[in-house]
């Protein structure tokens, strides 16, 4: 086998290793987004003393814990009240919950941002406290914490190679195996390098050019 | 939730002493790491800084570049990848190397930005009345740049502190290693990994709040010039 179809073989291997991350990241980031919003959302305009001691527990918990613990928790350690999930679910909703703690700060922030004017505005032309939150706030939330919410989505494409530790079927799990298998090992990292960066430059690159449209519009 | 509990009571004399080395190693790798990004940051900014179009361009890329890898990808890169082209490194070593290059493109745009920070008319000020280069920059630029820079670093450092649990993935012998051998010996997988979350929750939580205080504390006093 020459030297390309040696690398050809380590593309084709680690490209299905690229679907499952992206799987990963697409679930954590449904789960963090909405996560984010219901939990911003919560701290922000219901004044409960509980609830926000409990969320901000969750968050300092989160934030404070590396997302491997959280995984092996989740993955290892559920399985003591027999609840086994899969190492894909699992990823999924570890990251999804770091993910949650770390963009309720963010919007949080957001909706501190916006002038409580506008909240009155929209309540005084007779919207509900719905569909103010709905129509109003969240939208100008959602703009001014863009460029965070594109930061965060690419640590998160890049923290899916933690998902390997739970044997997880992505880049990094397959690299480790392609390497015991053909002891390529520099060509073999570097290919899971630069398939990182195909996955992550996309993403942020979209990210900024949807932001600067958004600038355009205003 | 009983029985929970005194199973952590019945092994916590056998697991203390193995989780309190197993600390003390997270925090040697964690703290070599964060010194390393601290020097190679220096150096990037430096090369950043310095205007040669070359240099800049190649701290660019590497910051890029490391901003874009994952640290796991990095770190089995630097032990596994690199005894193939002749140069071997422990655990510890690798995991040391991986955490400061990875932490010294974050901590370089903090020192960017903090120097970015200040107003042009401080240097400018220092000069005119007879400082040398290096004294306004050692006297007027940098401890007021410092102030801005202090809060990110030590969230970076937490950030550091959080990945060298990256490194059991490289056999070194830190907390979620020797967590994760506990786990396998005791079959009490959910008690060891919430126990092992606290030690992590226990050095970054501190410092969290130091920072976040910081910010406060240190942005209190400062005047904002317009900006240019």
């Amino acid at each position: 086998m020459t030297q390309i179809d040696v690398f050809w073989t380590i593309l084709s291997t680690l490209m299905g290793g690229a679907i499952t991350a992206v799987q990963i990241a697409v679930g954590a980031f449904v789960i963090a987004v909405s996560g984010g919003i219901m939990l911003a959302t919560s701290i922000t305009f219901f004044h409960l003393r509980v609830l926000k001691l409990f969320i901000a527990s969750y968050i300092e918990w989160m934030r404070n814990v590396p997302a491997l613990a959280h995984l092996f928790v989740i993955y290892f350690g559920l399985a003591t009240f027999d609840i086994r999930l899969s190492p894909l679910v699992a990823a999924i909703l570890g990251l999804g919950m770091v993910g949650a703690a770390v963009l309720c700060d963010i919007f949080a922030a957001g909706f501190k941002s916006l002038h409580a004017g506008q909240r009155e505005a929209a309540l005084s032309v007779g919207m509900t406290p719905r569909q103010t939150l709905l129509h109003v706030l969240l939208p100008q939330m959602l703009r001014v914490t863009w460029p965070s919410l594109g930061n965060y989505t690419s640590q998160l494409l890049k923290d899916t190679s933690i998902a390997s530790a739970i044997a997880a079927p992505e880049i990094m799990f397959f690299a480790r195996n392609l390497v015991t298998s053909t002891f390529e090992t520099t060509l073999i990292y570097l290919t899971a390098m630069l398939l990182y960066a195909s996955i992550v430059l996309p993403v942020s690159w979209g990210f900024s050019k949807a932001e600067n449209h958004m600038e355009n519009k205003r | 939730m009983n029985s929970f509990m005194s199973d952590f009571y019945q092994h916590w004399p056998e697991w203390w002493p193995r989780l309190a080395e197993a600390a003390k190693m997270t925090a040697k790798l964690s703290s070599a790491g964060f010194v390393m990004a601290l020097l190679v940051g220096a150096i990037l900014v430096a090369m950043i800084r310095g205007g040669n179009p070359v240099l800049r361009f190649a701290a660019n890329f590497f910051i890029q570049f490391v901003r874009t890898v994952p640290l796991l990808a990095l770190l089995l890169a630097l032990y596994f990848a690199l005894p193939p082209l002749g140069i071997t490194l422990s655990g510890f070593w690798a995991g040391v190397l991986g955490l400061g290059l990875h932490g010294a493109a974050y901590v370089a745009e903090i020192l960017r930005g903090g120097l970015q920070s200040l107003h042009r008319g401080q240097r400018e000020a220092a000069l005119s009345v007879g400082l040398t280069p290096n004294q306004a920059f050692l006297h007027v630029v940098l401890p007021q740049a410092l102030r801005v820079m202090l809060a990110p670093l030590v969230n970076t450092y937490v950030a550091l502190l959080k990945d060298s649990s990256l490194c059991a993935l490289i056999a070194t012998d830190e907390l979620m290693l020797v967590a994760r051998a506990m786990s396998s010996e005791y079959f009490l997988p959910l008690h060891i990994f919430l126990l092992v979350g606290l030690f992590y929750f226990a050095i970054a939580f501190p410092l969290s709040m130091m920072s976040r205080l910081l910010e406060q504390r240190l942005s209190r006093g400062r005047r904002v010039i317009g900006a240019t």
